[in-house]
């Protein structure tokens, strides 16, 4: 009898216990109006079975090839939302803000943020750690006619997306994951 | 204007599709610079780049008969040779450098200095196939992006990146010459 | 600067025309491939040998459906994972352009920290 009673106590707080578990993969909304609006629009979406298929298709004897296969080992996902605008102020803030609201959960760490005057262009990085390593990364950049959301999920090196300069340009950004704090799960 | 296929219209593709000998040999001497110089620039070497031509154009040959149009047909050649170019590349197990000497001197008619030139041509072979391939297609072709896009079958971002990086790398090696065998006349 | 470098790569990306033996010898082989082909196509058959060659090109029709519908899925299967690679590879180039984006405003706050404000 206190087995079965214990077995649906369990049941019954599992959702709650998931629920209380930081998730890396953060809901996107649907921007088809401003998409309509844009001059060039990127929509990507690709969970872990695609990206398993992508990389059956890189091949290891090329050099970029090889570093985005590396890449993506560990990887569950890549969520890409870029929008090109003709004219400035063409989004709103608002637009953003859906998505910026998730990254103050708890789990969600701030690693960059930059703010430009002379260009006017914002990027906010965060990541999400969990046990001495990065299982998500979220990036927001915003420019008077341009801006970018970038959701990545999974175990991610940030050293082998370092050594992708070269291959894709990108800097060394000089973190030290294990001493980003590690979040504590609500209950 | 394409500076490509000076001289050859749509009437003599239509001749040549039928079978006239005559036509086919006016095809090839239109279209050979193009492919060869295409082939020769990422392959590196004229051995390669001849047998890539030949390739190219006896496939061609068993094809001809779909080229609607010379647009068609110059899609054709350029898609044809920067894949297998690539691929070509890709089964190499290091990209081999080329000698300077090995680079066929260009007459530049415009009195332009050929050991610069020859410079360039270099420094292109130290970039990435498809790096490569996208200024080729940009600086000998006189493709624009969404062209280029079409032909090497990749997204337009990542065209674009390519053209800006590619070209960074070309002005920074300009201005810093790391070998002795360049006379660097830049200013 | 830019303007200079990119009519340097034009001027020396001019198309470059191929040994003159090269081109004689490509064209003999196209002709001689072309008349290959023309033969095997001109070919005439006796009515008892076209029957044969009726009920082997039904014969064949249906292997080759069933090899193209093999071939077809197969393909569709490449073109996804094509694609798959190509938006990989797009989404990396998009994430490194941002995080570059990032580095260059760090880097400038060194030479003029009051235009740009950045926190790590």
């Amino acid at each position: 009898m206190r087995n079965y009673s214990l077995g649906i106590f369990l049941a019954l707080m599992a959702p709650t216990l998931a629920w209380a578990a930081p998730s890396p993969r953060l809901a996107l909304p649907d921007f088809t109006a401003l998409a309509q609006q844009a001059t060039e629009s990127v929509t990507i979406t690709l969970d872990a079975a695609l990206l398993a298929m992508a990389g059956r298709f890189l091949n290891g004897d090329d050099p970029q090839d090889a570093a985005t296969k590396d890449i993506l080992k560990g990887l569950q996902g890549i969520y890409v939302r870029s929008y090109t605008f003709d004219k400035d102020s063409a989004y709103q803030q608002s637009d953003i803000d859906a998505v910026r609201n998730q990254l103050s959960a708890p789990g969600w760490n701030r690693l960059v943020q930059t703010r430009s005057r002379k260009s006017q262009a914002n990027v906010d990085i965060y990541i999400m750690v969990a046990n001495n390593q990065a299982i998500g990364l979220a990036l927001i950049a915003s420019e008077p006619r341009q801006f970018t959301i970038v959701n990545i999920v999974g175990a991610i090196d940030l050293d082998k997306l370092h050594k992708l300069e070269g291959q894709f340009g990108v800097p060394k950004l000089d973190v030290d994951v294990a001493k980003v704090p590690t979040p504590s799960i609500k209950k | 204007m394409n500076k490509a296929a000076p001289g050859f219209s749509d009437e003599q593709l239509a001749k040549a599709r039928a079978g006239d000998a005559a036509a086919l040999e006016s095809l090839i001497r239109a279209h050979q610079s193009s492919v060869y110089s295409l082939a020769l620039r990422m392959l590196g070497t004229p051995e390669l780049a001849e047998d890539l031509t030949q390739d190219v154009f006896m496939q061609l040959n068993g094809n001809l008969r779909t080229m609607g149009s010379n647009t068609h047909l110059m899609f054709w050649l350029r898609k044809v040779t920067t894949h297998r170019a690539i691929d070509q590349l890709r089964r190499r197990s290091r990209f081999e450098m080329t000698s300077l000497d090995e680079m066929p001197l260009v007459s530049i008619a415009d009195g332009g200095d050929p050991l610069l030139q020859r410079h360039l041509q270099q420094l292109l072979l130290e970039l990435s196939p498809p790096a490569r391939a996208v200024l080729l297609l940009r600086y000998q072709e006189d493709l624009d992006p969404a062209e280029i896009a079409r032909t090497l079958e990749m997204p337009i971002n990542t065209v674009k990146s390519h053209l800006k990086r590619g070209l960074e790398i070309l002005r920074q090696r300009i201005s810093h010459p790391e070998s002795r065998r360049c006379e660097d006349k830049s200013t | 600067m830019s303007e200079d470098l990119e009519s340097r790569l034009h001027a020396a990306l001019t198309p470059v025309a191929p040994r003159p033996e090269f081109t004689q010898n490509l064209i003999a082989r196209v002709n001689a491939d072309k008349r290959t082909e023309a033969n095997t196509r001109g070919h005439r058959r006796s009515p008892k040998a076209t029957a044969w060659w009726l009920i082997a090109g039904m014969a064949a029709s249906l292997l080759t459906a069933v090899g193209m519908q093999h071939h077809l899925q197969s393909r569709r299967q490449t073109e996804s994972g094509l694609e798959a690679r190509r938006q990989v590879i797009e989404a990396l180039h998009i994430t490194s352009e941002k995080l570059n984006l990032a580095y260059e405003v760090i880097k400038s706050q060194s030479s003029s920290p009051a235009d740009d404000r950045s926190g790590v």
